[in-house]
């Protein structure tokens, strides 16, 4: 029966104008489940992610980062030179044969090039629209400039992330820029069902900032409500203790979290119900959340104990003199099935080449590999989440700049071969 | 919409429901949702209705209870589910089966459902059952090895990221398969979401740039990574706070001449508006240490003694993407939310007061965003949701709460 079904947004064809982060991110989940995105792109100023690496064998290449390639699997690309004098008209009759158009632009430069949505969608009732700058088409932060790396500091996350007393440090990636996404996605695909549903489309007004803003669980209530400015603890927590990163034996971090008595009760068993557990001040969460840094202490002693380095391993027997039984009993992966075995929450802090062997993530296929002609046999991700009947995924890999020039132009705009070729010859299409 | 879900699922619920959708929270009778337990607390008062996780994650959803464990309790939810069009549930695998939650037993109820099930590490594999908080799920899923300093090692973020993440990657899926029933002749389907997996997919470009450079990207402090080599710093402390700005406030790259111009004019250039130092900043080739380090100092010395919206706002008259280091204080009381009327007040007639929620996250033309009311108290919709719409007689319901199944 599922061979039967269509997959969710086949047959919606998407003028895909956004850059960078957040737009291709958006789009990318539309292109995965189906729809025909065709990226916009121009060789005069092209993509920022296609500038900057990873970049394959350390060449840099319009066509070799790693960076773009990710954001952009399953997408077509064609590119256009939108100051050429023709440049808006031929955008303007691509957009004439979507469903959908995205943009990324400080508020303004789509209405330059007669790109905006009162004008395409003249005579378009269906047409769908989202912009998706840092701060939305007005207020006076309208037309600010910036990136992931920064929005994420007016955001609220660099405050809340970092050690209290220390600098604010925030994410080490543009964190924004893959938080915002999801709630622009929702936005969209709720605005395609009314469509669909309606045939009417419509315009969406969207501030990557007042997106950010939700994902700051009870940050703003906490102020608004009660007048407590939230901010950084470190690896504490606002309730929960204990609540670190802990350093095993063979350098790698482990997380214990305590959120409720029962995290705590599981904690106790799995560590062996050491003394200082069962201490009056220990028993409940809101006098434990003041002996953090004691309980840290001894976590951490425990750890130390506890753990090995697979590459130096312990003696089997205790050094000849000393009554001490050999008590280094785990390595970090050992430590972490043995916590989990109480019921206690823990993990290991994964690095990226950690990630690509974690059986977790292998089991589910996380991890798409596709071949590219340019950057060759690569691993792209897919979306956290499998539909039982119509999955999604990448299904090829990024576009090279400009790769679906000819059968864009000719076979959906409608040029004639003498036209595409003139406009070619006069750089239209740069 | 049902809502069954712990921390993972109600933000997911919530946004749909503000879309349009009815969504009901479904909570055990007396002890009510674990989450009402989340702290902060109104005026930090712990108490079943005083929760502002349940106050954020929970408004203008419905509450009904229901006994899952009793046999009658999960027969009340099939007949909701008859009529509902998402199940969002968050049980650990394989438990949702034994509390009649499962897809291929809403399914026989009602083939046009769709299940969201949101889950620490997704319904099957290896690690399906294991236990996580938001901690866990940023540690497992990367995001905490890609923050933090070289020397202090990996931190979290205080305002929990990897259930953000769940929920909002979450409620991608459940409206991809809530269009592709639109479009599929209303046949449902289940929804599979990992919450590690979510955070995967939040690592900006860690993962190819392991794949393709073998470097693993780390938590760089105050600096940023470029291509595997930590780069320049990144944050400057003001007069009032810190601003974020990238390559030394753009003192380094091809924009740098606006910046010296600018520190030059206040006479604290420090030297960096002589030809050779404009050449040389503007010259797309990296710095020596010691060259970086001056240009540091002086943007360090510049900002301290400035104010934050102040600096932001001259920098981008100058075409340099700086932003303020924002507290939710700060951001509660943004001039630029504030034009934009983003925020929304929301009426808690029981406490007799009104406060101040965030607004909408997307302003759709056509169909706009809601905020439907505060958060329910425990089994505040029972008559209304079982009386009304699966009608049953005030009898009936007297006899479910006597025998504790409402």
């Amino acid at each position: 029966m599922s061979e039967a079904l269509k997959k969710p947004f086949a047959g919606l064809r998407v003028a895909d104008f956004a850059w960078v982060g957040v737009g291709p991110l958006v789009s990318k989940y539309l292109a995965d489940h189906g729809a025909e995105v065709i990226r916009i792109e121009s060789s005069t100023y092209p993509e920022t992610l296609r500038r900057v690496g990873p970049f394959v064998n350390g060449i840099p290449g319009i066509d070799n980062s790693g960076y773009y390639a990710n954001f952009n699997s399953s997408k077509y690309g064609v590119t256009v030179n939108l100051k050429h004098p023709r440049g808006p008209e031929i955008a303007r009759r691509l957009v004439a044969k979507c469903d959908i158009v995205t943009e990324s632009y400080t508020p303004g430069i789509m209405a330059r090039y007669g790109l905006d949505y009162e004008t395409l969608s003249k005579g378009r009732e269906d047409l769908l629209m989202i912009s998706m700058p840092l701060y939305g088409q007005t207020g006076p932060w309208g037309p600010y400039m910036g990136y992931g790396h920064v929005l994420q500091a007016a955001s609220g996350i660099n405050h809340l992330t970092g050690w209290p007393e220390d600098p604010p440090i925030g994410t080490g990636i543009a964190y924004t820029d893959f938080l915002v996404p999801h709630f622009a996605a929702i936005g969209l695909i709720a605005a395609l069902d009314y469509r669909r549903r309606t045939g009417k489309g419509q315009y969406i007004d969207f501030s990557q900032f007042e997106a950010a803003v939700h994902g700051l669980g009870t940050a703003i209530l906490d102020w608004t409500v009660n007048g407590h400015n939230q901010t950084r603890m470190g690896n504490h927590d606002l309730e929960a203790a204990p609540h670190n990163c802990y350093r095993a034996q063979d350098g790698r971090y482990v997380v214990i979290a305590c959120e409720t008595e029962k995290h705590w009760e599981a904690l106790k068993a799995a560590l062996g119900r050491p003394e200082w557990c069962d201490l009056e001040r220990m028993r409940r969460r809101w006098t434990r959340h003041n002996e953090q840094r004691e309980i840290d202490r001894h976590l951490q002693f425990w750890l130390d104990d506890y753990t090995y380095d697979p590459l130096r391993p312990p003696p089997d027997e205790a050094p000849e003199g000393s009554d001490a039984p050999p008590i280094r009993r785990f390595t970090t992966d050992e430590l972490v099935l043995h916590f989990q075995s109480f019921g206690v929450a823990c993990g290991i802090v994964q690095k990226p080449s950690d990630l690509r062997k974690d059986p977790q993530l292998t089991h589910r296929g996380h991890y798409h590999f596709l071949d590219h002609p340019v950057m060759g046999h690569r691993s792209y991700d897919g979306p956290s989440f499998r539909l039982s009947k119509t999955p999604g995924g990448p299904s090829k890999p990024a576009p090279c700049l400009g790769e679906d020039n000819e059968r864009v132009y000719r076979e959906i705009v409608g040029l004639s071969e003498e036209e595409f070729i003139d406009l070619l010859a006069d750089g239209a299409f740069e | 919409m049902l809502d069954f879900s712990d921390e993972k699922g109600q933000l997911c619920a919530r946004l749909l429901g503000e879309l349009g959708a009815d969504v009901i929270k479904i909570e055990p009778p007396r002890a009510g949702d674990p989450s009402r337990a989340r702290g902060p607390f109104f005026r930090g008062e712990e108490g079943m209705e005083t929760s502002l996780w349940w106050w954020a994650m929970n408004a203008g959803k419905k509450s009904i209870t229901c006994q899952l464990q009793l046999a009658a309790g999960r027969e009340l939810v099939h007949r909701l589910a008859a009529t509902a069009d998402i199940v969002i549930e968050t049980c650990m695998p394989p438990t949702a089966e034994s509390l009649g939650l499962d897809y291929a037993t809403l399914s026989a109820v009602n083939p046009g459902i769709i299940v969201v099930s949101i889950t620490n590490f997704g319904q099957t594999g290896p690690y399906r059952s294991w236990h996580a908080t938001d901690i866990v799920g940023a540690a497992m899923g990367g995001l905490m090895s890609v923050t933090g300093d070289p020397d202090r090692g990996p931190v979290h973020i205080l305002a929990p990221q990897a259930l953000t993440q769940a929920n909002i990657q979450a409620g991608v899926g459940a409206m991809t398969a809530l269009y592709a029933r639109g479009v599929n002749g209303g046949v449902g389907q289940h929804v599979d979401a990992s919450m590690q997996e979510a955070v995967v997919n939040a690592l900006d470009h860690a993962s190819p740039t392991w794949d393709i450079s073998g470097f693993d990207m780390f938590g760089p402090g105050i600096r940023r990574i470029n291509n595997g080599q930590i780069g320049a710093r990144y944050l400057f402390q003001t007069k009032d706070g810190w601003v974020a700005a990238l390559q030394v406030g753009h003192l380094i790259g091809p924009g740098a001449n606006a910046i010296i111009d600018w520190l030059a004019e206040t006479g604290e250039a420090n030297g960096l508006d002589a030809p050779e130092w404009r050449e040389k900043l503007t010259a797309l080739v990296p710095l020596s240490v010691e060259d970086r380090t001056k240009v540091e100092e002086t943007m360090i010395a510049f900002c301290r003694t400035r104010l934050k919206e102040d600096l932001v706002r001259e920098a981008q008259a100058r075409n340099a993407g700086w932003a303020p280091v924002f507290s939710p204080a700060d951001i509660a009381e943004s001039k630029q939310l504030a034009a934009r009327e983003y925020y929304t007040r929301v009426t808690h007639e029981d406490l007799g007061e009104a406060f101040t929620y965030p607004g909408a996250p997307f302003k759709l033309s056509a169909t706009p965003w809601m905020q439907r009311g505060r958060a329910p108290h425990l089994g505040e919709h029972n008559e209304d949701v079982y009386g009304e719409l699966l009608g049953l007689e005030p009898a009936e319901l007297r006899r479910l709460r006597m025998k504790m199944v409402i």
